[in-house]
């Protein structure tokens, strides 16, 4: 109980951060004796200022938990047993490489995929192995937080506006963002800013803590949002609202976005909403004359489902069009990093060969985050600055689609399972479906900190170091360009491991080439990193050296970038009108479809489940499904609470704090009445994440109580409520009915592990791949060539031109020439033989011998066959060939200078 | 004189319990022990026109302490800077004191050892300030949204007389007439 | 916060005080009013003593830290000290007393101590009966007891039981009519002890309408009291979930039911009525230690409400608990 004397000879301090949300936030940690003693918030750290959270206060706790993982567990029994050997982490190494490579040899590096989990990890390390490896199947939650978002806008406007330059802003949207619970350091910055004068608007359906502090607040039905942001668009549009020299100089696609927008007035989303037009235009005409302003993007706009991705267009065109891109106060367009490598330089994306990147599950649906989308725009971006956006997360296989996959085989058996840092019965939706999944798989390794329901079923368990027992570094996955640094506090207890050791210690057993990893650990990697800051002014020798002195890289913001190359699309302008989205086979305009479930579409669904659930928000203390084990946090904040309204809880005859089944089409869950007026009467709002760690093995169907309480036996995958364009599913606006929990329901063991109309035994997979349709027909992803592809020649999709497998020379249809695009040389199609403009010949540069241009005789052999006329016009055809090759290899070079 | 008080900006509070759950690790205090915690009677009003207000409890440090006159064993002290806390050693868990507390702010654990029972409370950190006296408590470092100011009533210059005298501060409970060093800016209906 | 602090040894500790201090009182008061009578008492007084001693001991059991408990002699002026030192005070005397009264050769020495020591035992034991009522009325933050008639209500209740126990043990070993000598060298006769035996129930007859009075006084002006923790704990007794145990345990069982028993007369009634007082008075004591309701910060109830009291596998799912993994 004493205080401990964090002054007293001997104690170092390591400056350390907080890993358990994405803040970051910096942590003094106190390190006696390779122990940490104490930790406190860093006063000196620009994020958080000395102040922590719940999360980040329990770091020791976390760190030597006795629920904690401190050695490989190798499954011995049959699985679910819970019954579990403590093995060598080398062993364990050896013989999981040993399995991978069989399932490799049987079945294609495909067969086995990994699941990432959210930002407890180097993923680039993960992708990295996987790319090696040969599989294109790993996958992560991060469809469900900013990806679709930040693929979607980076179509639109050639990079998402991921920087918002608040200081010198006037209004800001909190779009389905909750600060106040979910980043405690932004939620300080929002009150400072109010206190000098911001507005803030807040859409949100719940009177959430950041909506208690807004000057507008948006209560729309949950789900609605896109149908919002269309009508805020037609608003400014329609109000004349617009920044005209903006779009005149900067914009294509306004004219038809004009006249497709004529559809969706405040009035057409005042029933899908909820909200009275004339609060819309309110907040339009905030938004819009209040500039410069700000869109703070929440994760709200990933987790609609298939009305998703034109709600993020939607508010990609309301910020362009209000001429709040990249300027002074407004949302900043920073392009990948220069300063520093960006995640995709180091993630080996070019080991992956191409007939790999096609097997990627979910590709063939959900185009723009998986290779079809990512390529097209990684393209582009190289072209303008060199630097593409990190593959990890952006292009990934579709998650779910890989849980059937592994229930179904279709399209092919996934074999092998490596789940790390993530828990993906609280995180993917449908959990019944994931659960039986992770009983089905061959071959589960789960890389925790915890016993998690997945760990639960794996054949290895791998003990993962936490923050303190880690360096960390904060760089956005080079989205972005600035950089935050933390150390490592202390060297791993017991037999704990950092992820990146272990998928370097994997990549090495499976045989990878050594170069390929050259850094033995976290720091070195970093160093590699940050190593081009070394001449920017930041002389260190080592990463814990750049800590020490430095510790960030904020480089002084740049305002109209766009000025010198024009915004990073195919056009070189704000595409309002997507062509990428266009060829992908995409609304190229923002197209309202209603959400997953709504009354509108369906009133007979709406009859039996006259309920809107939303659920996902990030709520004080917990990060997703994290934290739960913490008995200082758990004690506060113990059972699972929904919110209804009292009105409704009156007429349902639901009392504060009584248990109540939440129940949708695909199940139901249990969680605690909180009865207050922070939601609509026709809305629930449900926590995320619950499961019961405490409970362990009791029931061995669904361990630890993991779908008593768990939103996502709520939620649907099935690919109809996907989202076409990123693949998110849908955890807000479902309906559902709530009912209380009955005597007889009460302690039976059964309603932990049943539900209806599935059971954890035969859990609702209720669409197959194969039978799944999309909202709206797309136009397959497979570009046709537009000119007739010679025999022998290949088409290249991704590419869009055909090319000579043998030697890799492009067709050139214009001239009916190859080309070597290495060297520029001219080839002929038939023979072979290359193009000497000086002597007006042919020339086969294997023997050296010269042929005539026009009847291919070979010079010498037949002199003075060439036909002078002949020579004209091959001379006539090279140049005209020459300017359109150039002009498609660089096809938006010229129009951005228009 | 020092005479440390703590305010609390109600306008900035929001409920996240950090202050709670970084005072319960910092102090390493047993898992039924909530020396700080913020109450909320939720959010009130007819939708959708509904306000919500936070209120952090804490030892509200009295002027004239109830807790301390009531101890049999003398545990139950303050100091000169007004710090009211207790000697665990001669603490013989009587609970009058927890008792005698309008404010609840004090507490016995039931899961520490049947014979180590003694009444707790919030001592301002006071020992975090006697290794350091620049030191402020935990729970105002820790907080993120800076709604909890620390400091000298008695110097003029410092945050909180500054606070004091020129905002509408309220105190909890003044009718027990303990004289509560703990001042409230309320939240105005939970606006800004 | 959200718990009762002082639950059932509390209740105890402050009936048997109570209790113990009343009967000490009475022997001091017959002493006084016929002198020499106190000898009769001497049984009554044992039970004190024991009385006493079992308060202490629950006392001290309940305490968190009992080995400290000595500390409460060393130091400080609070009122529990003051009842500390009270109860050993007539804890002592009133046992040198009791001793005195044994029909042992070898304790005659002290009988010239008789009077003294009974006159102070008696005076802490009328101030401990005093003292458990105000121990709960200095409680200011506690608005059902912070009344000054709380002690006046347990003095008049403890004074009941004292006379309720006092007429049943009247007269017992160590007395003996036929052999005993007091100090005085006046035989005590049957008659005499029939004489206080008749007084006592008359007494308790008194007391127990005067408790009727002030009880009902208590909760019912309470009841209408402006102050709204004390208002909802009185309607809680009056009408709520307590009224069961108040009006039927309490009030008729505990005082009614004895008043018209004792006024009915008779062997078996004068049996039953004092154990009925008995229970009442320890009844009283559980009801108003439960009655510790203190005003609340709006909201901490909804905090504390929340918090898993009860579920005690999560409390103790990971305690004590080396690395499972």
């Amino acid at each position: 109980m004493t205080e401990i004397d964090i002054n007293a000879p001997g104690v170092e301090v390591k400056k350390s951060c907080c890993y358990f949300c994405h803040q970051n936030c910096g942590v003094l940690a106190y390190v006696k004796d390779g122990q940490v003693i104490k930790i406190e918030g860093d006063p000196s750290h620009p994020t958080n200022q000395g102040g922590l959270c719940c999360r980040g206060n329990i770091a020791l706790k976390h760190l030597d938990h006795p629920a904690r993982i401190n050695h490989a567990l190798k499954r011995v029994g049959e699985r679910g047993g819970n019954k579990w050997e403590k093995i060598p982490w080398d062993q364990a190494i050896s013989e999981i490489a040993e399995r991978l490579n069989q399932i490799k040899a049987e079945s294609g590096a495909e067969a086995v995929a990994t699941a990432g989990g959210t930002l407890r990890t180097e993923d680039w390390s993960r992708r990295r192995f996987m790319n090696i490896f040969g599989s294109p199947n790993s996958f992560h939650n991060a469809l469900l937080c900013w990806i679709p978002t930040f693929m979607v806008e980076t179509a639109v406007c050639g990079w998402s506006p991921f920087e918002t330059d608040l200081g010198d802003s006037r209004c800001v949207i909190l779009w389905g963002f909750n600060p106040g619970a979910s980043g405690m350091p932004g939620m300080r910055g929002y009150t400072d800013l109010q206190k000098a004068g911001i507005k803030i608007i807040v859409v949100d359906p719940r009177f959430s803590e950041t909506a208690a502090k807004a000057d507008l607040w948006l209560p729309l039905r949950p789900g609605s949002d896109t149908a919002l942001a269309l009508a805020m668009v037609h608003t400014v549009i329609y109000e004349g609202l617009t920044n005209n020299d903006f779009v005149a100089n900067w914009c294509v696609g306004w004219d038809e976005l004009v006249e497709h927008i004529g559809q969706y007035s405040p009035e057409w989303a005042a029933p899908i909403t909820w909200l009275d037009p004339e609060k819309i235009r309110e907040a339009a005409r905030m938004y819009a004359k209040n500039t410069p302003s700000n869109i703070q993007w929440g994760c709200t706009a990933d987790q609609l489902g298939a009305t998703s991705g034109a709600g993020m267009h939607a508010r990609m065109i309301l910020r362009a069009i209000c001429g709040n891109l990249d300027c002074p106060g407004g949302d900043l367009i920073p392009g990948p990093s220069f300063t520093y490598l960006t995640d995709e330089e180091i993630e080996a994306n070019d080991w992956l060969p191409e007939e790999q990147k096609a097997k990627q599950i979910g590709s063939d649906k959900f185009k723009l985050t998986s290779w079809p989308g990512y390529q097209r725009i990684a393209d582009v971006a190289r072209e303008t600055w060199g630097k593409a956006p990190t593959a990890e997360w952006m292009c990934e296989a579709h998650g779910p689609s890989v849980f059937k996959a592994i229930l179904t085989g279709d399209p092919y058996p996934v074999r092998a399972l490596i789940v790390s840092a993530t828990n993906p019965v609280s995180s993917y939706g449908d959990s019944k479906m994931v659960l039986e999944a992770l009983k089905k798989v061959e071959f589960l390794v789960t890389c925790d900190y915890w016993m998690t329901p997945a760990a639960f079923y794996s054949d290895y368990v791998m003990p993962i170091a936490g923050a303190l027992e880690r360096p960390t570094i904060h760089t956005n996955y080079g989205v972005t360009d600035s950089i935050m640094c933390s150390q490592r506090a202390i060297q791993p207890m017991y037999d704990r491991h950092t992820d990146y050791t272990f998928w370097r210690d994997l990549a090495l057993a499976t045989g990878q080439p050594a170069d390929q990893w050259p850094w033995e650990n976290e720091e070195e990697a970093f160093y590699y990193i940050i190593y081009p800051l070394v001449n920017l002014g930041y002389p260190v020798s080592s990463y814990d050296e750049f800590v020490e002195n430095f510790r960030f890289y904020y480089p002084p913001l740049h305002f109209y970038k766009y000025g010198e190359k024009g915004f990073c699309t195919p056009s070189r302008r704000v595409e309002l009108k997507s062509s990428i989205l266009e060829e992908l086979g995409y609304p190229a305009l923002p197209t309202y479809i209603g959400c997953a479930e709504n009354e509108l579409d369906d009133p007979a669904l709406a009859e039996e489940y006259p309920l809107v659930l939303t659920t996902g928000g990030g709520f004080m203390p917990y990060h997703h499904s994290e934290q739960f084990q913490i008995e200082s946090v758990r004690y506060l904040y113990h059972d699972p609470y929904f919110t209804i309204n009292p009105a409704t809880a009156a007429k349902m005859g639901i009392a504060e704090g009584d248990w109540c089944w939440i129940e949708t089409r695909r199940g139901r869950i249990k969680q605690r009445a909180n009865v207050e007026p922070s939601v609509d009467p026709r809305v629930i709002y449900a926590q995320r994440g619950w499961w019961y760690p405490e409970r362990g093995a009791a029931d061995p169907e669904a361990p630890f109580g993991c779908l008593e309480s768990n939103v996502n036996v709520l939620t649907s995958v099935d690919d109809e409520h996907c989202d076409p364009i990123g693949g998110s599913w849908a955890n807000r606006g479902l309906l559902c009915k709530v009912y209380k929990v009955g005597y007889l329901d009460k302690g039976k063991a059964a309603d932990t592990a049943f539900s209806i109309p599935g059971s954890a035994k035969e859990p609702g997979v209720t669409v197959m791949p194969s039978e799944s349709k999309l909202a709206y027909e797309p136009i397959p992803f497979d570009p046709k060539p537009d000119f007739e592809v010679p025999e022998g020649l290949l088409w290249d999709k991704s590419r869009r031109v055909a090319y000579q497998e043998a030697t890799g020379f492009v067709y050139d249809p214009a001239s009916g020439w190859l080309i070597d695009q290495s060297s520029q040389v001219y080839y002929d199609l038939y023979t072979g033989y290359a193009f000497d403009p000086t002597e007006n010949n042919l020339v086969d540069m294997q023997t050296g011998k010269r042929y005539d241009l026009e009847t291919r005789a070979e010079i010498g052999a037949a002199p003075e066959a060439a036909a002078p006329e002949a020579a004209a016009v091959a001379e006539a055809a090279k140049p005209a060939a020459t300017a359109e090759t150039a002009q498609e290899q660089a096809p938006t070079a010229e129009e951005g200078k228009e | 004189m020092t005479r440390y008080v703590m305010v609390m900006d109600q306008r900035r509070c929001i409920g996240c319990q950090s202050c709670s759950v970084a005072c319960r690790t910092w102090n390493d205090l047993p898992m039924d022990i909530v020396y700080n915690p913020v109450v909320t009677e939720g959010v009130k009003g007819e939708w959708p026109h509904v306000h919500v207000n936070y209120t952090p409890l804490i030892c509200m440090h009295c002027e004239k302490a109830p807790c301390t006159l009531c101890c049999p064993t003398g545990a139950s002290q303050k100091d000169d800077d007004g710090t009211v806390w207790i000697d665990y050693k001669k603490c013989m868990g009587c609970k009058v004191c927890v008792q005698a507390c309008p404010y609840g702010a004090r507490d016995t654990s039931e899961m520490s050892p049947r014979l180590e029972r003694y009444a707790r409370k919030c001592t301002f950190c006071r020992d975090r300030r006697q290794m350091n006296p620049e030191a402020k408590p935990y729970c105002v470092d820790t907080c993120h949204q800076k709604a909890r100011i620390f400091g000298d009533l008695d110097d003029p210059e410092s945050e909180v007389s500054r606070i004091i005298g020129s905002v509408e501060t309220v105190r909890l409970m003044e009718d027990f007439g303990t004289e509560p060093q703990i001042y409230y800016i309320p939240a105005l209906g939970g606006q800004r | 916060m959200n718990k009762h602090y002082w639950t059932w040894p509390i209740a105890i500790y402050l009936f048997l005080g109570g209790l113990g201090g009343g009967i000490l009182s009475f022997a001091l008061v017959f002493d006084i009013l016929v002198p020499g009578s106190g000898e009769i008492f001497a049984m009554p007084v044992f039970i004190a003593l024991v009385c006493l001693g079992l308060g202490c001991f629950f006392l001290v059991f309940e305490l968190g830290q009992p080995t400290v408990f000595l500390r409460v002699f060393l130091t400080a002026t609070a009122i529990i000290k003051w009842g500390a030192i009270l109860l050993s005070v007539a804890l002592i005397f009133g046992f040198v007393y009791w001793v005195s009264c044994l029909p042992w050769d070898f304790v005659a020495f002290l009988i010239p101590l008789r009077g003294i020591c009974l006159a102070l035992a008696g005076i802490c034991g009328a101030l401990v009966m005093v003292y458990t009522g105000v121990l709960l009325a200095s409680l200011k933050a506690h608005a059902f007891w912070s009344t000054p008639a709380l002690p006046v209500l347990f003095t008049v209740s403890a004074l009941s039981t004292g006379s309720a126990l006092c007429a049943l043990a009247l007269g017992m070993w160590p007395f003996d009519p036929a052999t005993f000598n007091n100090a005085a060298g006046l035989i005590v006769s049957l008659h005499e002890k029939e004489l206080i035996y008749e007084a006592l129930h008359l007494i308790d007859m008194v007391l127990i309408g005067v408790e009727l009075l002030v009880l009902l006084m208590y909760v019912l002006l309470l009841r209408g009291s402006g102050n709204a923790v004390a208002r909802a704990v009185a309607t809680r007794w009056v009408s709520g979930k307590v009224a069961p145990a108040f009006w039927g345990g309490m009030v008729i069982a505990g005082l009614l039911l004895p008043l018209a028993l004792y006024s009915g007369g008779g062997e078996a009634a004068a049996a039953v009525a004092p154990v009925l007082v008995l229970a009442g008075g320890c009844l009283l004591r559980f009801l108003v230690v439960f009655a510790d309701d203190r005003r609340k910060v709006p909201g901490e109830d909804r905090f504390y409400r929340r918090l898993p009291h009860h579920d005690a596998e999560f409390l103790t799912a990971w305690k004590n608990k080396e690395h499972l993994y």
